[in-house]
């Protein structure tokens, strides 16, 4: 059709009522021309008339076919079917409103649990041509030959120094660190989350400054370019800290009581390479040794892995080419970084090797955490929705079983089965659109409380799960698949068949019936099996969470709070720090509701991890001993029983010699089968320290693991100059209140360091299952509306059923049934619905039981009891739905009944 | 409709408006419709009404243009005329039928 007509149909569709006015006009004129020349031959009036008609043909023909060829008769269709659709929803509120609110919460939970994964998992950095980047990695070999698991994106500086000099596949090729740095504010120092990155970062990801220019390979140097080290702030940051001072580019930052300058701004849409990050400051990577004074992972040299490399393609060159580029540059790079013969000797047996693999999405440290537990959960999302789909199905099809006389009158009226087929589908269409709609209002919250549970605590990290473009197509496609997928099914059995015996039958028979409904009951069926599926493996995932709340911590985080100081950037050092500590504490000890105050280098769960080797002269060599540095009062404040020997004093100080305290797994393994006090153990180069107690067993990293064998040293005899220790307090009652105190105390003690991070203990364990967590409270969560929803398709069913039958009814009870009998008729409808549904839900849990067994702690994904529960749970909602319809039934009155029809 | 008498092919009764209507000039639909049944004869039947999904159709195309006026008889009719365009049409249309005819021809022609 050429775009002309398109057009004049276009115009003549919002015309209709006069161009319909017109038309007539005119065939009435046609008419009469006609039987005027008619009479003129000499006919009578009538016969003139009749003649001219004949001649015409069918004038109602000839007008519909006018019309369907002048406007668009497909929208005039579609609308005509959606006001009779809406007039259908109107007369059942109660049915419409049980759909929308299903699909609202099975299409709001996808759209929200999607649009998680879309922006973890899926979304492009927002930079020019993201798809040429690529993200370099390094691979080995394990001892036994086999590639290591998972690639290691960490490189240390001297192999991306000599990577960043090559440019034979690779335009660009930067690195980059995540770090939170020390700026000078009104009131002292303040975290800001940023990012070191190196020379090439903004020119290979080809994003401009706003204002200023961008860093370049001239910032990158030791000591910065010709003006010292230069900054480029976000643009959030130069709202937020400098109002927006248009004069900004030039001015001073002190980043870790050093001067920085700003050379320029980026743009809002700039995030950097790690989307999860998002820095406020980006400063060149050779300020390594500025920023993260006193340490230097720079001069760390070939022993410091702490970089991400990202690096984009030049144009025609394909990953391959660009992965055995990198391939062959493994060994010259090898010898040019690193200074230690028989460190390249072990890589090269080992088989080590650069590689890239795509880029566009940059790095993320969530992702590596979060993608396998999301794609869970999208997959309980999905079940769910599919849950939602079959349950009005079902109850469409329950509906369109009361409407079968309607349907066939309109079939013997000469409507084909197409267009009543398009006609059910819009009503289904509306459905779908409608609970779409509700579900997008409520997907932004969802996902961003989601996104919340993901990033957790973690200061250094920031989740933007804003729907996008994307986010609004998978809406639209799950909307438009769910209303096929529940209004077809109903649509196509509801006008099949033949139209004769239906109109015939109307409720009396049962023959044809009972047939017809396996499908509506199959369908129920696999409903139930998916509920069942969600409840039993929500049931096993709130277990296992709920145990690994109980197993043994060895400490009672109860009460405890963790104050993280950063010392090293204050001018405290040695004995002189230690002091300041040992006051800090008895200050703070001084505090209302305070009961004890103790410092630790390392607090458990929250990630860090020091491990030394230590033997014993009856241990068989080395044994592997996770450590800490703890202060006097560690175990007391932390309530580890002591079982032996004593705790550290602050007068055990290095003259007084090396003390070690083990925990109990620790002396078994270094002095099996003896008292461990007053023995030696010996550590690096043979330094001796005495064993003056033995303590419980404690989580140490996270609280998935068993305890692992534990030594303690004393602070008051570290070697670290500048150490930054965390305050460990036990306190009375909540948290919160005690924060302007401890802020003011800091302050006043050690005006020079950053606010303290105050976490409590029982946070920090949270935090360190929040992805278990997560999965558990959407699966629970899941399967209560799963729960809910598989009753209301119950009862509905069953409601409509059995209302069809309310004449056999009255029959069977004319004829003598018992009301009992009635009951347990109705009743048996969804007993075998569950009963067949629950097997085959079961078998199906069964089989799946491998896939959720990696999420699964102290729980076998068989557990019989979790599984008979749910069975449990399902009958008891099935008969719960089966009350009401069964309860209706037996109060039919046979006589009533029976005259109905 | 009689069995004996064959229908008129969409396109057909299109050039047989446009070709009517470049004779007489401006016609209304009764005009048209008779004229096609003379110059057509015995050959060809229809039923006048589905003159005017033709017509629609080439107003649509903007080939002909219609408005309202009166008839001979004084009568208020429709009166329907070539448009510039639908002029140059007729020939390119005309050429059109006329290869489809010889082709037709070609293949009814008894084969020798």
């Amino acid at each position: 059709m050429s775009l002309r007509t398109w057009l004049s149909r276009c115009a003549a569709h919002f015309r209709r009522r006069s161009l319909d006015e017109d038309l007539d006009a005119e065939l009435r004129s046609h008419i009469d021309l006609a039987t005027e020349e008619n009479m003129k031959r000499g006919m009578t009036a009538l016969q003139a008339r009749t003649a001219a008609l004949r001649e015409f043909g069918g004038v109602t023909q000839a007008r519909e076919s006018y019309r369907m060829q002048r406007g668009l008769p497909f929208i005039d269709q579609l609308v005509r079917d959606l006001r009779f659709g809406i007039r259908q929803l109107r007369g059942a509120p109660g049915f419409t409103a049980t759909a929308i609110l299903t699909l609202a919460l099975g299409l709001g939970a996808n759209t929200a649990v999607f649009s998680l994964i879309n922006a973890l998992l899926l979304r492009p950095l927002p930079v020019p041509h993201a798809e040429a980047l690529a993200l370099l990695h390094n691979d080995r070999d394990d001892d036994s030959g086999r590639r290591m698991p998972g690639p290691n994106l960490s490189f240390c500086a001297p192999m991306f120094r000599a990577l960043e000099k090559r440019h034979d596949v690779f335009d660009g090729v930067a690195a980059f660190a995540g770090t939170m740095l020390q700026v000078r504010g009104g009131s002292g120092n303040v975290e800001i989350r940023g990012a070191e990155v190196s020379g090439q970062f903004f020119s290979e990801l080809e994003v401009p400054a706003l204002k200023g220019r961008v860093l370049t390979p001239q910032d990158d140097q030791p000591g910065g370019g010709s003006t010292g080290f230069g900054v480029v702030i976000s643009e959030g940051f130069w709202r937020t800290w400098f109002n927006s001072a248009p004069d900004v580019v030039g001015r001073r930052l002190t980043i870790a009581n050093a001067p920085f300058t700003i050379v320029g701004v980026m743009p809002r849409s700039f995030i950097g390479a790690d989307p999860t990050r998002r820095p406020e400051i980006y400063v060149p990577l050779e300020a390594e040794p500025v920023i993260d004074a006193p340490y230097n992972a720079i001069a760390g040299g070939y022993r410091s892995w702490w970089l991400r490399v990202i690096a984009r393609r030049k144009a025609g060159v394909s990953l391959e080419q660009a992965n055995a580029a990198l391939r062959a540059a493994s060994n010259p790079i090898l010898d040019e970084a690193v200074p230690d013969a028989s460190w390249i000797k072990e890589a090269r047996d080992h088989k080590f090797h650069f590689a890239a693999e795509p880029g566009s999405r940059g790095y993320s440290y969530l992702r590596q955490v979060f993608s396998k537990p999301l794609t869970a959960v999208f997959l309980l999302c999905g079940a769910m929705l599919l849950l939602a789909c079959l349950n009005l199905a079902s109850l469409l099809m329950a509906r369109a079983a009361a409407r079968e006389r309607e349907l066939a009158t309109r079939l013997a009226l000469g409507a084909t089965r197409g267009r009543l087929i398009r006609q059910l589908l819009v009503e289904s269409l509306l459905i779908a659109v409608l609970g779409t709609a509700a579900g997008m209002v409520a997907a932004p919250a969802v996902s961003q409380s989601l996104a919340a549970m993901v990033v957790a605590n973690n200061r250094s990290a920031t989740l933007d799960a804003m729907p996008d473009l994307r986010v609004f197509l998978f809406a639209a496609i799950v909307a438009v698949v769910a209303a096929v997928l529940i209004g077809l099914i109903p649509a196509l059995r509801a006008t099949s068949g033949n139209l004769n015996d239906q109109i015939k039958c109307g409720s009396h028979t049962t023959s044809a019936r009972e047939k017809r409904s396996l499908l509506p009951r199959m369908l129920m069926g696999i409903e139930v099996a998916l509920a069942l599926m969600l409840v039993a493996g929500a049931g096993l995932l709130a277990t296992s969470l709920s145990r690994l709340y109980r197993t043994g911590l060895g400490f009672d985080p109860q009460g405890v709070v963790n104050l993280g100081l950063d010392m090293d950037k204050q001018s405290l050092e040695g004995d002189a720090l230690l002091r300041w500590y040992r006051e800090f504490g008895e200050a703070m000890g001084h505090l209302p509701g305070v009961r004890n105050v103790t410092f630790a280098a390392i607090t458990p769960i929250q990630g860090g991890v020091w491990i030394n080797n230590l033997h014993s002269t009856v241990s068989n060599g080395d044994r592997e001993i996770y450590c800490n540095g703890v202060a006097p009062d560690y175990f007391k404040t932390m309530r580890i029983p002591l079982f032996a020997g004593r705790d550290f004093l602050w007068s055990d100080t290095p003259s007084s010699g090396s003390k070690i305290i083990l925990n109990e797994t620790a002396a078994k393994y270094l002095f099996p089968g003896r008292n461990a006090i007053g023995q030696h153990v010996a550590g690096y180069k043979d330094a001796a320290y005495e064993v003056i107690g033995v303590v419980g067993d404690t989580r140490y990293t996270s609280i998935r693991d068993s305890a692992p064998a534990e030594g303690y040293f004393p602070i008051t005899q570290g070697s670290e100059k500048k150490a930054s220790y965390t305050t460990v307090v036990r306190i009375d009652g909540p948290a919160a209140p005690m924060a302007a105190a401890v802020r003011a105390l800091t302050a006043r003690m050690a005006p020079d360091i950053p606010a303290p991070t105050m976490t409590t203990l029982n946070s920090d364990i949270d935090e360190s299952i929040s992805s278990e967590r997560m999965m558990a409270m959407l699966a629970v969560f899941f399967a209560g509306c799963a729960l809910l929803v598989t009753a209301i398709g119950l009862y509905g069913t069953l409601a409509y059923a059995t209302a069809r039958r309310t004449s056999e009814i009255g029959i069977r009870m004319a004829l003598g049934a018992h009301r009992t009998q009635v009951v347990a008729m109705v009743f048996r409808e969804n007993a075998w619905i569950a009963a067949g549904g629950s097997l085959a839900g079961l078998l199906a849990a069964l089989l799946a039981s491998r896939a959720l067994a990696s999420f699964l702690y102290n729980i076998s994904p068989r557990d019989p009891w979790v599984l008979a529960e749910s069975v449990l749970a399902l009958i008891f909602v099935a008969s719960a739905a089966s009350l009401l319809p069964a309860l209706r039934a037996a109060r039919i009155e046979p006589m009533q009944a029976l005259r109905t029809e | 409709m009689g069995d004996s008498k064959p229908d008129v092919l969409q396109g057909t009764l299109d050039l047989m408006v446009l070709k009517t209507l470049e004779s007489m000039g401006s016609l209304h639909g009764y005009g048209i419709a008779r004229r096609i049944e003379q110059v057509g004869g015995n050959g060809l039947s229809m039923n006048q009404g589905t003159i005017y999904p033709a017509l629609l159709r080439l107003l649509q195309r903007g080939w002909i243009k219609a408005e309202w006026g009166v008839s001979e008889s004084n009568r208020r009719a429709k009166f329907y005329s070539l448009t510039r365009m639908g002029r140059k049409r007729i020939e390119s249309e005309t050429e059109n039928w006329e290869r489809i005819a010889a082709t037709m021809a070609r293949f009814l022609a008894p084969s020798n």
